[in-house]
């Protein structure tokens, strides 16, 4: 009855980081499941994967949806350190989880060594535009100043949600064709993190 | 009221000479003595006669000068007197006569016709009382005016003066005298003339006899013509009935050989029938309805016993058996030959069609009005070939049916064996057979339906005959045997008649589909979630369930039933005999993820059908099998912990609950989500003792000092707890050692954990957030146990911190 898939799809590994209560579970159960659920209940970690198709070709997706709040942000080191690609994600109704970004964004990169991780920066909540706090704007000159690119969801509406995953998959994909060509090349770094990898595995 | 007249008359009156007219029996009203009184009415004897009311007792109002009130005890009697008070003062006052008021009229009316009886005769008068009427008597009355002027002109011719009165009678008597002798001479002349009128009379009546004698004699002859009248007329009668038999019997002889009359035309046709052209075929039906006819020709029973009908019944006996034997010779041949007809069928076009057999309906359908006359006039004949007809065409379709399943068989290989290399041969053979089963359905069921109206109109299936005779003619002299039989009966037995039929048919089609979905479900026991469903739509949208061919689908979905229930049995069964993986890394289940393969392939079958309560049900009994299962494996597996197994197992089953929705698992995926929690807080907990173990050890012997009731200042002065003992343990672990105790527990949990399912993180998360907290119940513990003591762990929390991000960094 079992039987064996020959080649395994491309895996490509998303963290959801962001401010408590900002949506990060919202945008990961509607991807998963097309549900959204009202009820808030924090999160302390959780770990999903499904088959999907990227441009025509399937892969796998692992989304590490992680806490809001983590009483120590070392905690965060080691999941941060084994994702591939990162949705920022913070509520355009509440200016703290705006500002809470730039710590996130600044762990990661130091985390992951660089700064030219895939890295979405995701204003969440757009339904509820009218308790808008963080203009388009103010996003759109941070995502700039980043280098990254700033998106608007709704979790419960849906909209973008695919988007933001789809793109961060993209972004995955091209680094890692990347990553490929560097260490053909010559990076002595990026190899040495390949090579760890497969130990994990 | 005769008695009170009479005393009162006789007592009372009688003796003052006066006579009693009326009376009436009164109270008077004011009186408070109820005494009843008698109100009478009387008159004196002799002129001038007066009236006197005598208050005899008892009253009513009546008006003199002064008013007196009574009250009459008897209505009628108050009537009586007051109509005779009102009728007396009439006839007597002149003048002023007294008033009657509130009299009615009606009274007087009434009394106006019957009362003066009482009155004529008497003349009485008496003198009691105030009110005194004089009047005259009724009887005297006076002179005419003419009596009076002969009177006086008499007296006046005599001569005589009224004062010589005695004269004057003396006169009138001689006078009278003398008349009276000249009449009695006029009498005595008259006398001859009187018998001569009593002889003419005599004559006269002897004429009249003579006369009522010729007339009897007349009279008597009369009489006698008037019988002889009355015979002849009854006569006349019996000779027009004797006439009308006459004229009814020449109509019904007429109609008897009319009706039994078949001409020879007919006769030649029915015993040289020439059934295999056209013309042959058009007249044999013209001839057999008109035998048909002539056999059942509305008849009186009592007719029947004629010799002359039954000679010409024998005639007609045996015309119809050599028709019939003619007939059955024909079709019996006929069958035979569409029942050998060997041709294949052309199944090769690029659509799976079972061509309906129109070809040989048509043939027959010529002979439809034949079949019907024998079934009606032969029904052994139309009974064999019935069952002729049945094998024939039994044979002829089992032909056909076998060779459109070895159609539908090759068919899905064919496409199998195209498509081998593809990945999804599963689906896709799978589809296949979806496809080829509704077709091999939906085609049996035209050529089924086509078949069976044939045969209800080929045979009549349709019209129920109770009669048992084999031939339906009037001419047998029985009555009708056709018994009142209610509709429901009759619709019944059509049903069975038309099912038995088909069911010799098509006898091959249950076992054919039989074989054909067991030939899959050998390959592939999922085939039969396909042919449930397919078989319970056809079932189910089935119009007429009765119907042969809904019935014998019913009977393979039985069997498909039962067989779906044993693959689910199977199912089960694989999964509670699921052999305990050998790896070291347990890792998910096999069940475990086949269920997602096994939950999308039913889905699949049974999305939106009525049949998905089946799946439902065992959709729960699987469920519950793998929770069990699972259990059972982590308990026994030899190398990855318990906690692990489940933690993982469960994780998966709630993302590919989660991701199916099947509404009837929702109770399950809660269920197994609180699983995997209950799993995963297991093993952090159960893992994590592991880096700080004597520390560990250390303090719960602490903790349980404090629960027997130690002081926690106190416990310092314990043996096993001493500040002493307590350093020493704490000296067993440096930062170094602590870092070296996590890196091994982070490969540990790296190992015993399953790539696939990808909870290192989160369980490393876990393990993180636990260890910090039991290095802060330990810290906590030194401060309340320990205090002032400056013992501390010779690790901080940002030691720990560094600790994480070194083993970040690391891989």
């Amino acid at each position: 009855m079992s039987k064996k898939t020959g080649t395994q799809p491309a895996l490509h590994k998303v963290i959801m980081v962001g401010s408590g209560g900002v949506g990060k579970s919202a945008l990961t159960l509607q991807f998963m499941y097309d549900e959204f659920i009202e009820d808030y209940e924090p999160t302390k970690a959780d770990s999903y994967r499904k088959k999907v198709v990227l441009d025509g070709e399937e892969v796998q997706i692992d989304i590490l949806d992680t806490a809001g709040q983590e009483d120590y942000a070392a905690i965060r080191d080691n999941y941060f350190r084994s994702g591939e690609g990162f949705l920022c994600v913070f509520s355009i109704t509440e200016e703290e989880s705006f500002q809470a970004t730039q710590e996130f964004r600044e762990q990661i990169l130091r985390v992951k060594n660089g700064d030219n991780i895939p890295f979405l920066l995701v204003g969440n909540k757009g339904d509820l535009y009218d308790k808008r706090k963080i203009s388009i704007a103010e996003a759109q000159a941070r995502a700039q100043q980043w280098n990254v690119h700033y998106v608007e969801t709704s979790a419960k509406t849906r909209e973008n949600v695919d988007k933001v995953f789809y793109d961060l998959m993209r972004e995955i994909r091209s680094r890692k064709i990347d990553d490929t060509k560097v260490s053909n090349g010559h990076g002595k770094e990026k190899s040495k993190i390949k090579r760890l990898k497969c130990c994990i595995l | 009221m005769a008695t009170i007249r009479h005393s009162l008359q006789t007592e009372i009156f009688h003796p003052i000479d006066e006579r009693l007219m009326t009376f009436v029996h009164v109270y008077e009203l004011y009186k408070k003595k109820k005494t009843s009184n008698f109100l009478c009415l009387t008159v004196t004897k002799e002129a001038p006669i007066v009236f006197y009311i005598h208050q005899e007792e008892k009253g009513f109002d009546l008006h003199f000068d002064k008013v007196y009130k009574w009250i009459a005890v008897n209505l009628q009697e108050r009537q009586t007197f007051l109509v005779i008070l009102w009728k007396q003062c009439m006839n007597i006052m002149t003048g002023n006569k007294p008033e009657f008021r509130n009299l009615p009229k009606e009274w007087l009316m009434s009394y106006s016709n019957n009362v003066p009886i009482s009155l004529k005769s008497e003349n009485d008068v008496n003198n009691v009382g105030d009110n005194v009427v004089i009047v005259e008597p009724e009887e005297y009355q006076a002179l005419s005016e003419k009596e009076e002027t002969d009177l006086e002109k008499m007296m006046l011719d005599l001569g005589f003066i009224s004062n010589n009165a005695e004269k004057f009678i003396e006169k009138l008597t001689n006078q009278l005298s003398i008349l009276d002798g000249e009449n009695l001479q006029s009498v005595l002349s008259s006398e001859q003339k009187v018998v001569e009128l009593i002889n003419q009379l005599n004559l006269a009546i002897n004429e009249v006899a003579n006369l009522e004698f010729q007339l009897d004699s007349y009279d008597e002859i009369l009489g006698h013509v008037r019988t002889t009248i009355e015979k002849m007329e009854q006569k006349n009668v019996l000779i027009q009935i004797v006439n009308k038999n006459y004229d009814k019997l020449l109509l019904q002889l007429e109609k008897v050989v009319h009706q039994l009359e078949l001409s020879p035309k007919y006769q030649t046709a029915l015993t040289d029938a020439d059934l295999t052209n056209p013309t042959g075929l058009k007249d044999a039906i013209a001839a057999a309805k008109e035998l048909q006819a002539v056999m059942n020709a509305e008849i009186h029973p009592a007719l029947v016993q004629l010799t002359a009908v039954q000679e010409q019944k024998k005639k007609f006996d045996k015309w119809k058996s050599k028709f019939s034997h003619i007939l059955s010779r024909h079709l019996n041949n006929l069958f035979i030959h569409i029942g050998n007809d060997t041709s294949k069928l052309k199944l090769s076009g690029s659509d799976l069609i079972l061509p309906v057999r129109s070809q040989f309906h048509k043939e027959l359908s010529g002979y439809t009005p034949l079949m019907h006359w024998c079934k009606l006039m032969e029904r052994k004949a139309y009974t064999a070939l019935k069952k002729v007809y049945t094998s024939s065409l039994g044979k002829l379709y089992e032909r056909d049916i076998k060779q459109f399943m070895e159609e539908a068989k090759y068919r899905i290989v064919a496409r199998i064996e195209r498509e081998q290399w593809s990945q999804d041969i599963d689906v896709d053979e799978r589809t296949r057979f979806d496809q080829i089963l509704e077709i091999v359905l939906s085609q049996l069921e035209p050529v089924c339906l086509s078949e069976q109206n044939f045969c209800i109109s080929f045979f009549q299936l349709d019209v129920f005959s109770s009669s048992t005779k084999n031939t339906q003619t009037t001419l047998d002299g029985f009555g009708d045997e056709n018994l009142h039989v209610p509709q429901k009966t009759i619709d019944k037995k059509v049903n069975e008649e038309v099912r038995r039929m088909m069911s010799e048919i098509f006898g091959c089609i249950e076992l054919e589909l039989l074989n054909f979905i067991t030939y899959y479900e050998k390959l592939d026991s999922v085939y039969c979630m396909s042919a449930l469903i397919h078989l319970s739509e056809h079932v189910m949208s089935a119009q007429d369930t009765d119907s042969f061919l809904s019935i014998t689908f019913g009977s393979v979905l039985v069997h498909v039933k039962r067989s779906y229930d044993k693959y689910m049995q199977t199912q089960e069964k694989s999964i509670i005999e699921s052999r305990i993986p050998r790896k070291s890394k347990c890792g998910i289940l096999p069940f475990v993820s086949n269920f997602e393969e096994f939950a999308n392939t039913a889905e699949n079958i049974f999305k939106n059908t009525e049949r998905k309560t089946d799946l439902d049900k065992w959709y729960v009994r699987l469920m519950s099998t793998i929770f069990e299962t699972i259990q059972n494996i982590a308990a026994e597996h030899p190398k990855t912990p318990p906690e692990v197994i489940k933690m993982e197992n469960f994780h998966h089953l709630y993302a590919l609950l989660s991701q199916l929705k099947i509404s009837v698992l929702d109770g399950h995926r809660k269920e197994v989500k609180q699983k995997y929690n209950e799993a995963l807080n297991a093993y952090v907990t159960r893992y994590f003792g592991r880096p700080l173990e004597k520390l560990n050890l250390f303090f719960e012997g602490v903790q349980g000092k404090v629960a027997q009731g130690v002081k926690e200042s106190e416990i310092s002065y314990q043996m096993a707890f001493s500040k002493q003992e307590l350093r020493r343990v704490i000296r067993e672990y440096p930062a170094r050692e602590v870092k070296k105790g996590l890196d091994h527990l982070y490969k540990k949990v790296d190992k015993h954990l399953c790539e696939e399912e990808n909870l290192l993180q989160v369980v490393w998360r876990a393990m993180q957030e636990e260890f910090i907290q039991q290095y802060k119940s330990i810290e906590d513990l030194i401060q309340r146990c320990y205090p002032g003591s400056m013992i501390c762990l010779e690790f901080s929390i940002e030691d720990i911190l560094q600790f994480f991000s070194e083993i970040a960094r690391s891989h």
